[in-house]
Order: C-alpha cells, then structure tokens, then sequence
C-alpha cells in the first residue's frame, strides 16, 4: 500500500512562517511521498516561496510539486521552481517522474494545467489572438500531461498532479460563472486517455474534494482552504496493470 | 475608485487582491451604508489584521467588519484509502 500526502494552495507568503511546519510533524510516519498542487505563494516571488522551502526542508520523503497560476504572476517561476529544488522539492511541468517506495515504483506526472471550462461548455481556439492564446494553452499542457502519462505506464501507480481542475465534479460549490477559469476538461481527456490511478488538484478552495472523471479515475481537490488541515492521505495499492479504473475497483 | 456604490465592493475586493500586503483572491466584500464587511478564507492571523489596516486605508470613513476565517493546518485524522 502506498500512502499519499498532498496538499495544494498553500498560498505563502509574508508572515506566513511556521503556518505548515507543525502539521508536518508526523508527516513521514504516515505518508510516503507528499504532492503539492501549485498556488505555494500568494504573488509568485522567491521570497515567499524562500518561506515554504525552509518548512520543508529536510522532511524525509519525496517532495513533488507543481506549480500554480499564483506562482507565474510575478514572472519568476523559474526562481521559485529553483528554491522549491533547493529544499529537495522536484518541480514537474508537463514532464514525469518516478518513485521507487519500497520497490512499487510510483510514477507522477505533473502540469500546472490551465482553464476553459467542460464538456458542453468549454472555449474554442477561435476568434480574437487572446483566446486562441487562452484555449492553446490548455491544448498544449493537456496534450504535455496525456505524453508524460503515457511514458509512465510501465509503473506501479500512476498519478496526475495539477493545479486546475480536470473535471466538474471536485467544483461543485464554486459559482459557476467561473467554472472556466477554474479548470478544463482537456485534461480529465488526457488523464482517461493515457489512464492513471489518481488524479489530484487544487486551484477550487470553494469546490469538494472528491470526484472522478467520465472513464471513472478518482479525482480529489486538495485545495488546503477546502481540506482544512495541512494535508490530506490517499493510499492506493500497488499493481502493475493500471487497469481502466471503471473496471478496476476504485472506490 | 467609482463612487457609484454598486460596483464599490468589486473595486474594493479587487484592491484587496492586488495590494502586496493582502494578495488574496478569496475575499468577499459587501458595503452596507457605511460598514465594509469582509469575509472568506486567510491562511493567517496576521493576513487578517492585514486585510483590516488595508481596508481601512482604502476607505477610511467607514467601519471594517473583518469576518475572515483562519484556516487551520492541523494534519489530518485519517487516511483515504482509494484503490
């Protein structure tokens, strides 16, 4: 059995010291790897993030994160990416990664992901320069996340870790005048087409934790406004078929 | 700032989000006569003075209401078991 933390929009920030550290205390006795879904600043400047890193340094597991559209706003994501590296936090950007957890080999693939809405209701790559730039974007980091996906399947576990959200379901409670650019079916698509055990977000600190995408994949928000504790553990079991998880047993 | 009072608690909130000091996007802001109610989610006990002493600038003649929840990162009791 593996067992995953993961927490999301941790939004940190000046005077945000020690907010997290206690609640990682226990940390390694019961998880074996912690995910973090993107938004770890408030304005996407190394100094914030400075604050995190220093938290997380030295925690005992495999730290892997993403990064959120709080992250990209001063324009220093590469910075932060690089303080989050310096505390041993890998950064994935539609790339991949695997994990050996006493011999389960647990492979995460990770994006930021980006908005346009679902199925039914999502924006098109048309008209004026600045929606083909909106909707191309999502396009290309959906696209990113099925092939890292994809080049993961000979894993134990596979897991997507976003910061938008792929599906309807983890949204409910948002308004949804901003379902758009909260998330974007493209990425539950790839998620079903390349196929995964899990599939964890943040991004929706108004949503619901639990959902699944339409092949049936678990999908959990774990915005930490919406948790409401430093993270939250998700334990799959190991195997070596990621079968189509409408077949597969997944609770 | 438009003095027109349907749109001054977005042009309040949208300040709030953009001032470096606050930075949050989850605040709700509702303008009642001359209190300002401000409510939703802050990771912290000091970005909630903040969001305070911010509000009271951009509007020093009225009463900030701070109704902003702290949120607590306290582990969690159980794990999830999913496959």
């Amino acid at each position: 059995m593996i067992r995953i933390a993961a927490v999301g929009d941790l939004h940190y920030g000046e005077g945000s010291q020690g907010i997290l550290r206690p609640g990682l205390e226990h940390l390694p006795d019961r998880a074996d790897l912690l995910l973090l879904a993107g938004d770890l600043t408030r304005r996407g400047k190394p100094e914030e993030v400075q604050i995190l890193a220093d938290e997380l340094r030295g925690v005992p597991i495999p730290m892997i994160a993403v990064l959120g559209n709080h992250d990209y706003h001063a324009g220093r994501e590469a910075e932060v990416r690089r303080v989050l590296e310096g505390a041993g936090v890998r950064v994935l950007e539609g790339e991949g990664t695997i994990v050996d957890v006493d011999g389960v080999r647990v492979a995460i693939a990770g994006t930021k992901g980006f908005g346009g809405g679902f199925r039914g209701a999502h924006g098109s790559d048309f008209g004026e320069p600045e929606m083909k730039a909106f909707v191309g974007h999502t396009k290309k980091v959906s696209d990113r996340l099925e092939q890292a996906l994809t080049g993961l399947d000979a894993a134990d576990l596979r897991i997507a870790l976003l910061h938008y959200s792929p599906i309807e379901g983890t949204l409910e409670g948002e308004r949804l005048e901003i379902y758009p650019f909260l998330g974007s079916y493209l990425m539950a698509e790839a998620v079903d087409n390349a196929g995964a055990d899990l599939v964890l977000h943040g991004h929706a600190h108004h949503g619901t934790e639990k959902g699944r995408t339409a092949a049936g994949i678990p999908v959990r928000n774990v915005a930490q406004p919406l948790i409401r504790h430093a993270y939250n553990v998700y334990t799959l079991n190991g195997r070596h078929d990621v079968l189509p998880a409408a077949a597969g047993g997944i609770s | 700032m438009s003095e027109r009072p349907d749109y001054l608690p977005e042009h309040i909130r949208e300040k709030l989000f953009h001032d470096p000091r606050v930075a949050e996007q989850d605040l709700k802001v509702d303008v009642k006569e001359n209190r300002v109610l401000v409510g939703g989610n802050v990771s912290s006990l000091q970005l909630r003075h903040t969001i305070t002493e911010v509000a009271q600038e951009l509007l020093p003649g009225y009463e900030i209401v701070n109704e902003t929840t702290v949120v607590p990162t306290t582990e969690p009791d159980d794990a999830e078991p999913v496959s």
